[in-house]
């Protein structure tokens, strides 16, 4: 089985995050950079499938330089190979910029399945695997907590507020996963010494043939308009227990909808 | 000169701080203060190939060096969860039966510790000899093609976790020119006639320390690691990884604990700005941080020598030195800075800072390293 991981570099969520005063865009430099976490979960479980049904996991980011880091920690995890689609005609690209320059690339490399994360902790959109699946056009099995192959047949448990639904299609498809799905393997030290000997092929715009008029901050169809830091946060709410402190909590909570 | 790190080296902190940190700081002090071995993480960081990272890679090892042990010494230590074993098990014990032991021995002893499933403890420490190795009782008599081995020996930690000891005794009379005849054997934790008595320290560490009571203990000569009599020699091969392994471990250690007095700081405020704006807290936070980051580079100095091959006893002393005193000092600010906390349970920062005072004295101790620079650096006469 040919297994795509698409994987994402992103600010890590635990440092300070901020955009650019200039163009309204992240800023990558002011923050640490790490995997997006949602995408290890997507790396174990290509890796658990190529591990069981045989085949090869490649690693697809598209990202600045610096996004070799990210792609070599996704080598050192397990996977075989790596794709770095990386161009300074990418930087800004929306979600329609992104999705078409993935989609151009899974083309042109093949794929029995793409897997993802559901959602990038910069971004947030969640939207991309289910246009990357539009662009493709192939079935996309979303917010999959379980995946099961049976020859070209694929099964996912798609995580819902009441429990789960089973969706089933057939290969070449897309996956997005949730954490719920496995617990990602931390690199072994044989793995990370095997990493960089790992082949990874950049390609820019023309190798993967996308039209730079698709791309890029310039040609992309949202635009953030303003922004504001998020205000300082409030201090808590004390409930003072006097026999009734549960219930005070309880209320609490369900005046946010938290339950 | 370089001072940037490889890739390899930053992925392998990100790997050994990802593993660690799952357990953390919290596991280690609840641990350390019922002690209790950190088995669990020995387990995860062995299965993931960092426990014997330095050992060789046809016998299971990862193949790299001291530089990249230490590494492994130093994240854990920064992740609040240092292994003293390491020292022992990876260090000492590893380095000398690879160095030193037959092809049979080697392929006998050295998987287990690669893959951290099992250990081998090291004892020299005897109640009558201490610092003084020349003065060392416990003695190996050859008996046919065995050696009995009959003595003492104290504070040997993690006999209870380990599956053999390595054992300094001497197996002859002193040779004329006063050199120690010191031979190395593995002896199993469950050997007829060995008995190991726990020795309770109050120094909070998971690591159990024992007495060893050898009364005719039968070792076959397969036990014996390198030549008869040349023990001397190989324990000193093995002391600095110990030192430099030590050392890290400190670094790690004091990274630690500064981070949580920083943390602490930048939060507490009982007048109206945080206590960390105060320098009479602020200062003994950076000056250990100053002295945790020189330690750190001599560390870094001292590995890279011995996996050069080049003398590196003097980068090892020093840098040993210079982290359990950085250790200390960066403890002692930490706890400082916390207040009544500093000393709570809950906070949990007593432990590192028993730890920082035990490598102020073990495995070698503060005045043998001054000894040692006053000597050999400086030229000066010596006292004993
Ligand atoms: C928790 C713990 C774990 C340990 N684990 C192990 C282990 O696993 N294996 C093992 O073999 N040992 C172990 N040790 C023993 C440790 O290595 C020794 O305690 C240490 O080397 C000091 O030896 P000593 O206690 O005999 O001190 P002594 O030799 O009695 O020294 C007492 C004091 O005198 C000073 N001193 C001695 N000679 C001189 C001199 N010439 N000049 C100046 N000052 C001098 C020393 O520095 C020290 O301060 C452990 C000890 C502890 C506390």
């Amino acid at each position: 089985m040919n297994i795509v991981v698409c994987v994402k570099q992103v600010p890590d969520t635990w440092s300070e995050r901020t955009l650019r005063e200039s163009d309204s865009t992240l800023d990558r430099d002011a923050a640490d950079a790490v995997i997006n976490e949602l995408d290890e979960y997507a790396i174990e479980e290509g890796l658990r499938l190529a591990e069981a049904h045989g085949g090869e996991v490649t690693i697809l980011s598209m990202g600045p330089d610096r996004a070799t880091e990210a792609i070599r920690k996704a080598l050192s995890m397990g996977a075989d190979k790596a794709v770095h689609l990386v161009d300074d005609a990418l930087a800004g690209s929306d979600l329609l910029g992104t999705s078409a320059a993935l989609a151009a690339v899974l083309g042109q490399i093949g794929f029995d399945l793409v897997i993802l994360g559901s959602e990038s902790t910069d971004a947030r959109t969640g939207a991309l695997p289910a246009m990357l699946a539009e662009r493709l056009g192939v079935p996309q099995l979303s917010y999959a907590s379980k995946v099961e192959v049976d020859g070209s047949a694929i099964s996912i448990h798609r995580l819902a507020d009441y429990g789960y639904d089973t969706v089933e299609a057939t290969l070449p498809a897309v996956v997005s996963v949730v954490e719920k799905i496995n617990e990602p393997r931390y690199p072994t030290f044989k793995g990370i010494m095997a990493a960089k000997k790992k082949p990874v092929q950049t390609m820019s715009l023309a190798d993967a043939g996308i039209d730079p008029a698709t791309v890029g901050l310039a040609n992309a169809a949202s635009e953030v308009t303003g922004w504001a830091k998020r205000p300082p946060r409030q201090a808590g709410t004390i409930v003072t227990d006097e026999g009734d402190g549960g219930a005070k909590a309880a209320g609490f909570l369900a005046e946010r909808k938290f339950i | 000169m370089e001072f940037s790190e490889t890739d390899e080296h930053v992925a392998l902190r990100q790997a050994v701080a990802a593993i660690a940190g799952k357990f953390g700081g919290e596991y280690y002090a609840r641990k350390a203060a019922a002690h209790e071995p950190t088995s669990e993480l020995w387990k995860a960081l062995g299965e993931h190939g960092y426990i014997g990272i330095n050992l060789p890679e046809d016998y299971g090892g990862g193949g790299a060096g001291l530089t990249e042990l230490t590494i492994v010494c130093e994240e854990t230590g920064a992740q609040g969860a240092p292994l003293l074993l390491l020292l022992v098990s990876s260090a000492i014990c590893g380095e000398i039966i690879a160095d030193y032991g037959t092809a049979e021995q080697r392929a006998r002893w050295l998987p287990g510790l690669a893959s951290g499933e099992s250990r081998i403890v090291f004892a020299i420490t005897e109640p009558d000899a201490g610092t003084n190795t020349h003065r060392l009782s416990t003695t190996a008599t050859r008996d046919g093609a065995d050696y009995l081995l009959s003595g003492r020996k104290y504070y040997i930690s993690g006999v209870d976790v380990a599956d053999a000891i390595l054992v300094v005794a001497r197996s002859g009379p002193d040779d004329a020119d006063g050199r120690t005849r010191l031979s190395l054997f593995l002896v199993d934790t469950d050997a007829p006639g060995l008995t190991v008595e726990p020795l309770p320290v109050s120094v909070q560490v998971p690591e159990r320390q024992f007495t060893l009571y050898l009364d005719d203990v039968r070792v076959p000569a397969d036990r014996l690691i390198g030549g008869e009599g040349e023990g001397f020699g190989q324990v000193f091969h093995g002391l600095n990884p110990e030192r430099i392994t030590g050392a890290a471990l400190c670094v790690g250690v004091g990274r630690y604990v500064l981070d949580r007095a920083a943390a602490y700081a930048s939060t507490r405020t009982v007048w109206d700005v945080p206590v960390g704006a105060h320098q009479g807290v602020a200062h003994p936070l950076a000056e250990a941080r100053i002295q945790v980051e020189l330690a750190a580079l001599m560390t870094r100095k001292a590995a890279w020598l011995h996996d050069q091959g080049l003398p590196a006893g003097e980068a090892a002393n020093m840098a040993k030195y210079a982290a359990a005193e950085a250790a200390l000092a960066a403890a002692d600010a930490a706890i400082q800075t916390h207040g009544g906390n500093g000393l709570s349970a809950g906070y949990g920062l007593l432990p590192y800072w028993g730890l920082a005072r035990l490598l102020r004295i073990a495995p070698v101790s503060r005045e043998m390293v001054l000894n040692f620079v006053a000597q050999h650096t400086l030229g000066l006469p010596r006292s004993y």
